[in-house]
């Protein structure tokens, strides 16, 4: 017989899942309709059943190295299927958010980062180095690095602001590979002591893969209730895309292009590929995340439950895109001698735009932006392990389904039915 | 009273068309010479019944109906001062049988003459009459007794209440809180027991006695004779009929060293829990320090074949208010319920909800495999096949057993071992059977003095218990009855029961009581004989003092006088005939049923010599499920053989084997008794008496070699009401085998 393992329930864990969204997760008496609704959870170790029954022991070690909470899209196909009202979908949701908390280094800034509260202190942070930097401009120009001059740039050198992101990106990108890295030692932990995870894929290979999924969210394609949502978070994810890959290629035509002897064509003009990319780009992330926000907007049992957590960080994303595009109003409306007052109202939105940007790209491992490294490595992790197969078990093709008039995953009834026959038959 | 017995013939629901009526005319005319013997095209109609009417008027009192089954149109075929016998032609003959066949009209002829026979025999019961006391006695002052109590009185009769402790409250008045009994089912409720007994003690007709036990009861129902003691003083008093709500003990939680029992200084019970409840304080028993891990097991010896093999019913609910009270205590306490399965039956599935939704109580299904101290005597529960998926270790400060309920009952049959073993030695008999009695009473010696009842009866003290040592005579069909008529048991001590279903049952075992008190005052028998106004009459004189009647009664009804004469007590007998069965010397009989009467029947029936090829069959059918299942195989035509003829018996223990032997020295070739279900889990109304048939066919095969005869000349067959369909199939399969046997040598003899 297996040896026992001691179980230490955590009530304060427990408390924690219940004030991160998890509210409703106690109700859960272990039927394990949820697990048989997800159209992502594998046959093999399926979710969101045992994570209800860690969380509601308050199980911590063993939720925190569990990679089933990041395969999970939250559609709320469980939540909406759930009998108890237990709303597996939102404590996974909850569960995901402590873990973000948890690996993040130094812990109290995703505790600043995520709550009300605190939003002061953490745009407080951002306001200060921004302005110590503004403050120190004056001596460092005249070590003569400007070579770029433009509008934004009379207040704040593109050096400079290269130079400021790239040291605090930097930092924050130690802290989440620390966090992910910790995250993999505890899936691996856990697996070797169940006596598993040994490896079906090398990490490269399951690295290609996942960014193919990623990049095709064929697995969001799966939830089957919430398909909008795909949508909605495909046209965040490449206008996210489309504004980074124009800002390196900003910094190289600047930085890299003139060594080659490539003349620097910055700023771009409006017709400039760069740009029109850019603004492409901007909209469709505004867009994205106006579609996010109306969709978390929405309540009823398959709507998913929307804590700070999950607010700031859309907010964030909206404030950027918003103030992003004003700023480039400003810019290409500032004419070639604007006065005092345009110029106050353009800097200071650019200013406001320099803080979002910061929120957004420093304290990414802190907040809900975390979810783009800790869902890749347990996505990567899933795929090494062989965890989840491609197809759940009891996913028809959808030819199948349509044949059959199951038109979402509800009909489970349905769908054993007809594993059950097809079995019978064979 | 001089009998009339006249003969009515129906023609109709299909009797006229398949049987010659005309010859059932000459059966009765010509074999019995009966004044009157009319026909009639439907006797229940208006006009047949008013036919009926006229000649009851004009003084016929045993008329004999020839028609449907005695069990329609019953009230239609009674009269005031007339005993009617029922002819069943349709069911029994018409349905059932080839229409217009000559041994169909031959069964029908048989059937004849055997309700002639009987209604010449037979007389109209006078019922046994005697003033009747409406006194209730109610024995335990807990939940169940004072709302008995309260019942009984609301109903207008007096009562006495008696409390072996010094105050009225029960187990309900120790517990801090109860489990809620209302909408919205949430939260634990006040227990709740002082407006009970405040209106106990203003109730008028109720007369307490707390701090009291019973000495003795004597008597019967309506007449029990009460001794009631106080501190050595004695009360007499007459009560008409007794609720015994003495309810329920904790399961012996010594029993339970696996789980730590006994073992571990910091696993005590769930009434030790509500102890500590109750005190505001929840501490481990080992150093006084507040307990803050709580571990509740589930079932700890319930549901077990080694312990208790039912489910208390409560202990759940129990547990969640607890768990709920202990943290309302300490909210920095946890609590752990490891469960077999959450039986939260109705609305208390919100009450679990409640449990559930508190961060500091954790659920599990597990099977608990023990519990170990790990020093400082903390606790560690090891446990399997929990919702966790894995064999689990759980750490605990205080584990808390759930036990079962015991019914207060349970020691009934040991008790009454123990006092047959004293008065064997206090008779002083010498030899083995002294040995074996001074062996059980030492073995017994803790009940001593631990009857609650002291019934003066022949068969025991107490209640006789059943299942599970539940003393409720049949749960489904009998609710508060018991195997002592007007003796009812309700609450705990006939289920376990949580206090609102403990009041319920409480009140309407009082109802169940006073409807005994006037069905004594009339004379007429309680269930499942309802209404019966006969009752065995005992011809003392040929009494051989075999004690077999007294012995085999399922009801305790007799008595017995020093040299061991059966004494009746008419007013306890239910009236099945056992004891008409058990008498070798036939001298027990009913006005409407006796040995002579059935004997008389079964040589009415015309025998066929054997050459002309038509075996005889007897079958003996229980009136309670047989009977009437042979009545729903005739509803469906289902066919069945027409040699065979049935006799309704009260009960299957009713049989005298002297019929049996009648019948086969009679030239029956074969006879087919028909039973309800016996064993632990028996379906018979009467508890034994398909059982003791059983007993007895081992006397009926000696007879059977005596004769010479093949023993399955007399076949024993089980059959509860809803396998009429399996009826049929029985009789015809009996019928073939004696067929393949052959005829009974004794024919003609």
């Amino acid at each position: 017989m297996a040896e026992a393992s001691l179980v230490r329930p955590d009530r304060r864990f427990v408390e924690e899942i219940i004030a991160s969204g998890g509210g409703d997760l106690k109700r859960c008496m272990q039927c394990a309709t949820c697990s048989v609704v997800c159209e992502l959870a594998g046959d093999r170790a399926p979710f969101p059943r045992k994570e209800m029954v860690w969380a509601q022991w308050g199980l911590k070690d063993r939720l925190l190295a569990d990679p089933d909470v990041w395969l999970c899209h939250q559609c709320n196909d469980c939540s909406k299927r759930c009998p108890r009202g237990a709303r597996p979908g939102d404590v996974l949701a909850a569960v995901r958010r402590r873990m973000v908390e948890h690996y993040a280094s130094p812990r109290f800034l995703a505790a600043w980062v995520n709550r009300a509260g605190f939003l002061p202190v953490a745009f407080l942070i951002p306001i200060v180095l921004l302005t110590l930097t503004l403050v120190a401009r004056g001596p460092l120009l005249a070590l003569g690095f400007e070579k770029h001059p433009g509008f934004y740039a009379e207040f704040f050198p593109h050096w400079l602001l290269i130079a400021f992101y790239a040291f605090f990106t930097g930092l924050a990108l130690i802290a989440a590979v620390l966090g992910a890295a910790r995250y993999w030692k505890a899936m691996r932990a856990a697996d070797r002591r169940a006596g598993g995870g040994n490896a079906a894929a090398g990490v490269p290979a399951s690295i290609g893969r996942v960014l193919r999924s990623i990049l095709a969210h064929d697995r969001f394609a799966k939830c089957g209730a919430q398909r909008p949502r795909r949508l909605a978070h495909l046209l965040v994810l490449y206008g996210f895309l489309a504004l980074f890959v124009v800002t390196v290629w900003a910094t190289i035509d600047m930085y890299v292009n003139p060594s080659l002897g490539i003349a620097s064509r910055y700023p771009f003009g409006l017709l400039h590929p760069m740009k029109i990319l850019a603004n492409i780009g901007g909209v469709a992330l505004v867009w994205g995340v106006v579609k996010v926000m109306a969709d978390r907007r929405r309540t009823g049992p398959g709507s998913a439950t929307s804590t700070a957590f999950d607010w700031i960080f859309a907010s964030l994303l909206l404030g950027v895109g918003i103030t992003g595009f004003v700023t480039e109003v400003l810019r290409f409306t500032a004419g070639p001698d604007p006065d005092a007052t345009f110029t106050a109202v353009a800097y200071a939105v650019y200013f406001v735009h320099l803080v979002l940007v910061f929120q957004l790209l420093v304290y990414l491992p802190y907040s809900k932006f975390a979810h783009v490294l800790y869902r890749t490595v347990a996505m990567v992790y899933a795929e090494h392990t062989g965890r989840h197969p491609a197809v759940a078990p009891l996913a028809l093709p959808a030819p199948a389904r349509a044949r059959k008039g199951i038109t979402d995953s509800s009909s489970v009834l349905q769908l054993v039915a007809h594993t059950r026959q097809k079995a019978a038959t064979r | 009273m001089d009998k009339n017995v006249a003969v009515y013939i129906c023609r109709g629901c299909g009797i006229g068309a398949s049987i010659d009526v005309d010859a059932l005319h000459r059966v009765a005319v010509e074999e019995f010479h009966v004044g009157i013997c009319r026909e009639h095209d439907c006797l229940c109609g208006e006009q047949g019944r008013e036919l009926l009417r006229r000649d009851v008027l004009a003084g016929v009192n045993a008329p004999v109906i020839a028609a449907c089954s005695p069990r329609f149109m019953t009230e239609a075929f009674t009269w005031d001062g007339c005993r009617t016998e029922r002819v069943n032609l349709r069911e029994h003959v018409v349905w059932s049988h080839e229409p217009g066949d000559e041994d169909t009209l031959m069964l029908a002829e048989d059937y004849l003459r055997m309700g002639i026979v009987r209604a010449q025999k037979a007389e109209l019961p006078e019922p046994f009459r005697e003033a009747v006391d409406p006194t209730l006695l109610v024995v335990g002052g807990g939940v169940t007794g004072m709302s008995a109590a309260l019942g009984a009185a609301a109903a207008g009769h007096p009562v006495v209440l008696v409390e072996k402790a010094p105050a009225l409250g029960g187990w309900m008045s120790r517990f801090a809180r109860q489990i809620p009994h209302r909408p919205p089912w949430r939260d634990p409720a006040p227990a709740d027991v002082e407006t009970t007994i405040a209106q106990v003690k203003a109730d008028r007709r109720i007369t307490v006695h707390t701090g009291t036990t019973i000495e003795r009861i004597a008597g019967q129902p309506g007449q029990f004779d009460v001794t009631l003691r106080r501190n050595g003083d004695r009360t007499s008093l007459r009560a008409g009929a007794i609720v015994q709500a003495t309810g329920w003990k904790p399961y012996d939680a010594s029993r339970l060293g696996h789980l730590g029992y006994g073992r571990c200084a910091n696993v005590i019970t769930n009434v030790q829990m509500e102890e500590q409840l109750a005190t505001g304080r929840v501490t481990r028993p080992s150093d006084g320090r507040p307990a803050r891990r709580i571990a509740f097991i589930q079932c700890a010896g319930s549901r077990d074949k080694e312990h208790l093999p039912y489910c208390s019913a409560v202990c759940c609910r129990v547990t969640i208010k607890q768990a709920l009270l202990a943290r309302e205590i300490d909210a920095g306490s946890e609590a752990y319920v490891l469960y077999k399965d959450i039986r939260t039956p109705g609305q208390y599935e919100d009450f679990y909800r409640r449990a559930q939704e508190d961060p500091g109580i954790f659920f599990t299904k597990a099977d608990v495999e023990g519990v170990e101290e790990t020093g400082d005597h903390d606790l560690a529960i090891a446990a399997s096949n929990t919702l966790l998926g894995e064999r689990i270790r759980l750490e605990a400060d205080l584990v808390v057993l759930a036990t079962g309920m015991v019914p207060a009952a349970a020691d009934g049959e040991a008790i009454r071992r123990f006092n047959d073993a004293r008065s064997v030695i206090a008779k002083g008999e010498a030899g083995a059977q002294l040995e074996a009695a001074k062996k059980t009473a030492e073995s017994l010696q803790h009940l001593e003095g631990a009857a609650i009842l002291n019934l003066e009866y022949r068969q025991g003290p107490d209640l006789p218990v059943l299942r599970y040592d539940f003393p409720d005579s049949h749960f489904i069909c009998f609710p508060y009855e018991t195997r002592r008529t007007g003796i009812h048991a309700a609450g705990c001590l006939r289920m376990p029961a949580d206090s609102q279903l403990s009041r319920e049952d409480g009140a309407g075992a009082a109802l169940k009581a006073i409807q005994t008190l006037r069905l004594a005052a009339r004379g007429a028998a309680v269930h499942p004989r309802w209404g019966d106004m006969s009752y065995p009459d005992f011809n003392l004189q040929r009494c051989t003092q075999c004690k077999r009647c007294t012995e085999e009664c399922p009801f305790g009804t007799l008595n017995e006088d020093a040299k061991g004469t059966p004494q009746p007590n008419p007013i306890r007998c239910r009236r099945c005939g056992i004891c008409m069965g058990a008498c070798p010397e036939r001298i027990i009989s009913f006005k409407d049923y006796s040995v002579d009467m059935i004997s008389s029947m079964i040589k009415a029936v015309h025998i066929p010599d054997e050459f002309e090829e038509k075996p005889r069959l007897l079958g003996f059918l229980c009136e309670n499920d047989a009977y009437p299942a042979l009545d729903a195989a005739g509803l469906r035509r289902l066919r069945h053989s027409a040699n065979i003829r049935f006799i309704p018996v009260r009960c299957l223990g009713s049989i005298n084997i002297v019929w049996i032997a009648d019948a086969l020295s009679r030239g029956y070739d074969g006879i087919l008794l028909v039973g309800c279900r016996s064993g632990e889990d028996y379906q018979c109304h009467f508890i034994r008496g398909s059982e003791l048939m059983q007993t007895r066919s081992a006397n009926i095969r000696d007879k059977l070699k005596q004769l010479a005869l093949e023993e399955e000349r007399v076949r024993l067959e089980q059959l509860s009401i809803d396998q009429w369909d399996r009826l049929p199939a029985i009789v015809n399969e009996f019928a073939d085998q004696i067929a393949a046997i052959g005829m009974n040598p004794f024919k003609g003899f």
